[in-house]
């Protein structure tokens, strides 16, 4: 097949070039990237999404905000709402690669590339982010657990573009965090992460989600330390609790990053590190943006 | 004594304004009217016979111009001390970087396709990739026929042995019996890379009989020997010329994939461009740092005299021996250190493998074999109750003192060293309980070589250097005509300097070996002197004044104390007609010991004015993860007299954090078949800027052998700096860390084997 | 097949035929013939082929070339400004932050980068800012001094030679 490239003006046009079997790219960072390391070649049809209008807002309302699926990074990371009212994601998006992927990479790549180990997907899962695909049948809502159905494979259609992310609006009170293991401050792909969303009311946690980052074939939910946090008072024995059931839902694999016994044990310390940078944000302490090196003491 | 550090002076390098503008010209830059591209096609196991290669199909794709192998090729095999490899596998594939053929196409993209239609039958053989069970009786050898190959009379080779080494002096078995304690150790180090960010790159284009290489070598004159060795045509019909270089680091020394292009070239009758990836810039090069295991035995009496020192050493030689084959001997000095010791037996074997093969990177085995051996030493101390510094205070070597093979020592700036080190680090201060200070001490010998310049002035009394020097980066080269300027009375910035060009040039090293300065720097300082020489004659007659009252300087020659009465050097030129000067100077010569009990001698067994060094590091280590920063590295070193402090500093500061990511990140991690399961930048990590440590450096200079009394700069910054942070997390964690690099689940795991 | 269309790089525009696989560094090195951006590796981890897209960086490697037609693109070439050789890279060479070289033009770009969204950064926002361009020579200490140059006043001319003997570095031996 020859190959072709097409800019997308409109999303019909990229929806319409997309029923013609092009893959769209947006910023690029991870299907070209993935090309040059040999794991897929680039897609013979390429339309190019980046000069679509309107997709790269970031719109608050009082029921949530929604991230157009052109969403940077770097967008995220400079908008005061989502660093005050969505802070974990802005923990995520901080850490994202290089400054050079942060203000190229886009929310929408990140989120359909459905990797396990994108540093945004446990904020957007605990937030219960859902994400909007259009076809030219029609729009349809999917949580992002329903999504992410494997390691770089979602549950959207070929036809199917992603338009927008509209995560809801936190519960008052509440304090969110995500850190991930770094070898190095930068340029780091997460080994192990974890995100935490506390709600607390009268000292006492009403509400929380607890997720893990490459830990398992998708970014997920961890039911038993969310049970171990809600109803406690954020007490050292709940957030151990949180942190032990953790690690004991995590599957990881052995690879040249580190092993399953080593991912596991860091399991447990990410979300406890997450669990108490999220509780003090949630009861008015501040912890940098990213929280992830700031707690590990670096200068 | 110790200097203090100062700004940059205003001089700009020669390259400095074509590399900030984007304008100067790599190898990969290069282009050529009908140019083709280079493919190789690479081994498909790590060792295998081949039964048979077809290479129709690649030579009928459209666009294809050669497709070459062995066969196409004279039998001639090269390698530095073993002559073991052909440019193309002959019969056996070794390691999985191993090139099978070349193919050159009108696209990278049809040499890619046509590379993969070659169809290479094979017979797998048994794969060896453990190092030291490569000595084991059984173990399937990687080269049968070593005993036939060529070889350096010195090299004693068994088995999978390509060169064992013995350090003997005293009776070290019977001495550390009588010790009051002994200590034993065990360390292993992990390969890894040079990493030079420039990936090699080489272009040949022969006109008529004569080709012209133009290549990212460190060792122009090292490649143009091995196209016409493996080629089989006088080195006067090769010239290698390397245009800017993008880093070394050891990995761009020996004869790299020159032989196979000009080859390719030739078949193809057109110029032909090879450019490697990163992967294959990890996987297909002949140098990188060796695995080496370590076992290290000291006896010492309780008040920290070292009585005996017994270590084997077991280093990964890899498929090939490359210019690698005196690694194992250098290891073995290393295994002795910079310290008295009175009885010293020490053994060290270079194992064939099929793993990618070793050779050098930046001062080749010394980082490994310090970072365990300084630990060792941290060991000896605790377990004579003593503090590692006073150990150390103790035991270092001084002038007049006696090295592992008796050489008797100049004077030499160890001790200082220490002392300025700890002292810059606030040894002793009190710190939080997750950070800690670690000290490490290293050597590197100064490699004495023949090297030759030429100095020609011109009109306007400004000058040219003509060296075969090689500039990988330091700016060693480029600082040359700072040196010549202070000889001539001349503006540095009006002194050029011709270089990397075999056919201009007289034979030099290279830039490896930390010899650019103390080899080629000699040779240049030569050639200045019989120029000033020229124009102080000229002078002398013109001025009618005697020689001793004239000075050369402000682009003139002039009577001391009368400015006055002076005349330009450019009217002196034109008085003259033509000026110009050749040197070389005296090539210093290796110190004698008493070797003569010692195996496998290949001219390591003594130091030549060893350059001296310690570390100290602070670093904060997160017990929980294992993950360790390097917050501060103070770094104190005897490298003579320092010439270019910016450029000296230059290579510290480098060096330092080259080090600091040997330490912690740095380790290509082998699957059971010896391929390489990291080969890229994502997992194979280098310290990114924000994880480089404050680095405070200070210089001991006393007078060498060198030019102006330097030795060499370059190698030694990086042999401590994993040492002095190991240490460091060991006091931290309370174990000593035994695998290299200390990656953040090692240091976990050694944490968690603390009892209590 | 090659697609028409045009790449306005350093404030040129220029024709090209591209393949659509094409990345924007090879169109910028091999159809254009500025070869200052280089490529160091696979997989956007070097930096070494950094350029500005409409003032943002980006890893020339990885992005496609026709995605960048109608866009601004700068490399080291186009750094200069009116000067020869503009301030931050006269500042490169001043503080020993250029070596080998070939990070040289990503850190520039960079840098760039940097001071335009920040023209008064911290150390700790350069070390940041720089960290997705890696150098094996410098130690990044010079580079990060250069930018700290840059920002906090003036950088003078390249050609400061010394005057005389006296100011070189000290010389030892006669």
């Amino acid at each position: 097949m020859t190959r072709s490239f097409t800019s997308a003006a409109t999303f019909d046009d990229a929806l319409s070039a997309m029923a013609h079997g092009a893959r769209p790219v947006a910023g690029g960072t991870d299907l070209v990237v993935g090309a040059r390391q040999g794991k897929a070649p680039l897609p013979d049809a390429i339309v190019a999404i980046d000069r679509i209008g309107g997709l790269r807002a970031i719109e608050a309302s009082e029921d949530g905000v929604r991230l157009g699926t052109l969403v940077t990074h770097a967008d995220i990371i400079s908008s005061e709402h989502i660093r005050t009212g969505y802070t974990a994601l802005a923990d995520a998006s901080a850490i994202v690669g290089s400054h050079a992927t942060r203000a190229q990479g886009t929310i929408g790549g990140n989120v359909m590339n459905a990797s396990p180990a994108m540093d945004t997907g446990g904020p957007l899962l605990c937030f219960g982010a859902t994400a909007t695909l259009r076809s030219p049948s029609g729009e349809r809502s999917v949580a992002l657990d329903e999504l992410w159905t494997g390691p770089g494979t979602t549950s959207a259609r070929p036809d199917e573009l992603l338009l927008a992310l509209d995560v809801p609006t936190p519960a008052a009170g509440s304090g969110s965090c995500y850190v991930r293991l770094e070898y190095r401050r930068q340029m780091e792909i997460a080994v192990v992460g974890a995100t935490a969303v506390v709600t607390v009311e009268g000292g006492r946690v009403t509400d929380a989600r607890v997720a893990i980052t490459a830990l398992t074939p998708t970014i997920r939910r961890v039911p038993e330390s969310e049970a171990a946090l809600a109803g406690s008072d954020g007490d050292d024995a709940a957030v151990e609790a949180a942190a032990a059931a953790a690690a004991g839902a995590s599957t990881p694999i052995s690879d040249v990053r580190g092993s399953a016994d080593y991912r596991r044990a860091m399991a447990a310390v990410m979300t406890r590190r997450a669990i108490i940078a999220a509780l003090k944000r949630a009861r008015g302490g501040s912890v940098p943006i990213p929280a992830s090196p700031a707690l590990y003491g670096a200068s | 004594m110790a200097t203090v550090e100062t700004a940059p002076v205003g001089f700009v390098r020669q390259d400095g304004k074509e590399k900030v503008t984007g304008t100067g010209r790599y190898t990969a830059d290069l282009s050529f009217t009908g140019m083709a591209h280079a493919k190789f096609r690479y081994a498909d196991h790590s060792h295998a016979k081949i039964l048979r290669i077809d290479t129709s199909k690649a030579k009928a794709l459209p666009g294809v111009v050669a497709v070459l192998t062995q066969h196409d090729l004279p039998d001639v095999r090269y390698g530095g001390f073993v002559q073991d490899r052909y440019l193309f596998a002959n019969d056996v594939v070794r390691f999985e970087g191993e090139i099978v053929a070349g193919v050159a196409a009108l696209t990278e993209e049809i040499a890619a396709e046509a590379a993969q239609l070659i169809e290479v039958e094979y017979e797998p053989l048994p794969v060896v990739s453990d190092f030291v069970a490569a000595m084991e009786p059984g173990a399937s050898l990687v080269h049968p026929d070593l005993g036939a190959y060529g070889k350096d009379e010195n090299i004693v080779a068994a088995g999978n042995t390509m060169a064992y080494h013995t350090i003997v002096k005293g009776e070290a078995d019977a001495a550390m019996a009588g010790a009051d304690v002994v200590v034993r150790s065990h360390y292993v180090s992990d390969a890894s890379q040079g990493v030079p960010i420039e990936p090699r790159a080489v272009v040949a284009h022969w006109q008529g009989d004569k080709v012209t290489v133009w290549s990212s070598t460190q060792v122009p004159y090292v490649a143009r020997a091995g196209v016409a060795q493996t080629l089989q045509i006088p080195e006067a019909n090769v010239r290698v010329v390397v245009p800017l270089l993008g880093g070394g680091f050891g990995a761009k020394c020996d004869l790299h994939f020159e032989g196979q292009v000009a080859a390719i070239a030739r078949a193809a009758n057109r110029p032909v461009r090879l450019v490697l990836s990163r992967e294959e810039e990890f996987k297909i090069i002949a140098q990188r740092r060796e695995g080496i295991d370590m076992e290290f035995e000291t006896g010492v009496t309780r008040d920290g005299h070292l009585v005996a020192r017994r270590a084997k050493l077991v280093l990964d030689k890899g498929a090939y021996c490359g210019e690698g084959g005196f690694l194992g001997q250098m290891a073995a000095m290393h295994a002795c250190g910079p310290y008295q010791i009175d009885h010293i037996s020490v053994e060290a074997y270079l194992n064939y493998t099929n793993n990618q093969p070793s050779g050098s990177v930046r001062a080749p085995t010394a980082p490994q074999v310090c970072w365990g051996l300084e630990q060792h030493m941290d060991e000896v101390a605790a377990a004579i109750g003593m503090d590692p510094v006073d150990l150390r205070r103790r035991t270092l070597i001084e002038e007049g003192a006696e090295g592992p093979t008796r050489q008797v020592f100049d004077k030499v700036g160890v001790r200082d060293t220490l002392e300025q080190a700890i002292e810059m680090i606030g040894y002793a201060r009190e710190l939080p309980d997750d950070e800690a200070i670690g000290v490490a001490v290293g050597w590197w010998p100064c490699m004495p070589a023949p090297s030759g310049a030429y100095i020609q002035m011109n009109g306007d009394g400004s000058a040219t250097i003509v060296t075969g020097a090689q500039e990988n980066g330091s700016g060693a080269v480029m600082a040359m005509p700072i040196f010549v300027g202070q000889e001539l009375g001349v503006d540095p910035n009006d002194v050029s300097v011709v270089y990397q060009d075999t056919d201009v040039a007289p034979w030099d090293m290279g830039s490896c070996g930390s010899q650019t300065t103390f080899n080629s720097g000699r040779a240049i300082l030569a050639a200045a002197k019989e120029v000033r020489e020229q124009l102080l004659d000229a002078a002398a007659e013109q001025l009618e004044v005697d020689r001793e009252d004239l000075e050369l300087r402000d682009g003139a020659a002039r009577v001391k104390g009368s400015p006055d009465r002076s005349m330009a050097i450019a009217d002196l030129v034109g008085e003259i007609g033509t000026v110009h000067g050749k040197g070389s100077g005296e090539v210093p010569e290796a110190p004698t010991g008493d070797t003569g009990g010692c195996v496998g001698r290949l001219g390591n067994e003594t130091f030549l004015a060893p350059q001296l060094i310690t570390q100290a590091a602070h670093v904060k280590v997160d017990r929980a993860t294992g993950v360790v920063r390097v917050l501060k590295v103070a770094a104190a070193h005897d490298s003579g007299r320092i010439l270019n402090r910016a450029g000296a500093d230059g290579q510290v500061l480098g060096g330092v954090v080259m080090g600091v990511g040997l330490a912690l990140s740095e380790g290509t991690i082998l699957d059971e078949e010896g391929r390489q399961r990291n080969p890229h930048l994502l997992d194979y990590k280098l310290l990114t800027c924000s994880d480089a440590p404050e680095i405070e450096v200070a210089w001991i200079e006393y007078d060498s052998v060198g030019p102006r009394g330097a030795k060499g700069v370059g190698e030694p910054p990086q042999v401590p700096t994993a040492g002095a942070i190991a240490n460091a997390i060991s006091k931290v964690i309370g174990r000593h860390v035994q695998r290299l690099p200390m990656t953040p689940e090692r240091v976990w795991a050694a944490a968690r084997e603390v009892p209590g | 097949m090659k697609v028409a269309a045009a790449l306005r790089v350093n404030g040129t525009e220029y024709p090209v035929e591209l393949d659509p696989h094409v990345s924007l560094l090879d169109a910028v090195r091999d159809e254009l013939g500025l070869t200052g951006s280089k490529e160091g590796c696979d997989d956007s981890e070097c930096g070494a082929c950094m350029m500005l897209l409409d003032g943002e960086p980006v890893n020339s490697c990885s992005y496609l070339a026709l995605q960048a037609e109608g866009r601004e693109v700068t490399t080291v070439e186009g750094l200069s400004g009116d000067d020869e050789v503009g301030p931050l890279q006269r500042a490169f060479l001043q503080q020993a932050g250029v070596q080998c070289g070939f990070c040289t033009p990503g850190m520039l770009v960079s840098a760039t980068a940097l001071l335009r969204q920040s023209p008064d950064p911290t150390e700790e926002e350069i070390r940041l800012a720089l960290s997705g361009n890696l150098c094996r020579c410098t130690g990044y200490r010079g580079i990060v001094r250069a930018v700290r140059q840059v920002a906090s006043g003036e950088v003078p001319p390249l050609r400061t030679a010394p005057a005389h003997a006296d100011e070189m570095p000290p010389h030892h031996a006669g």
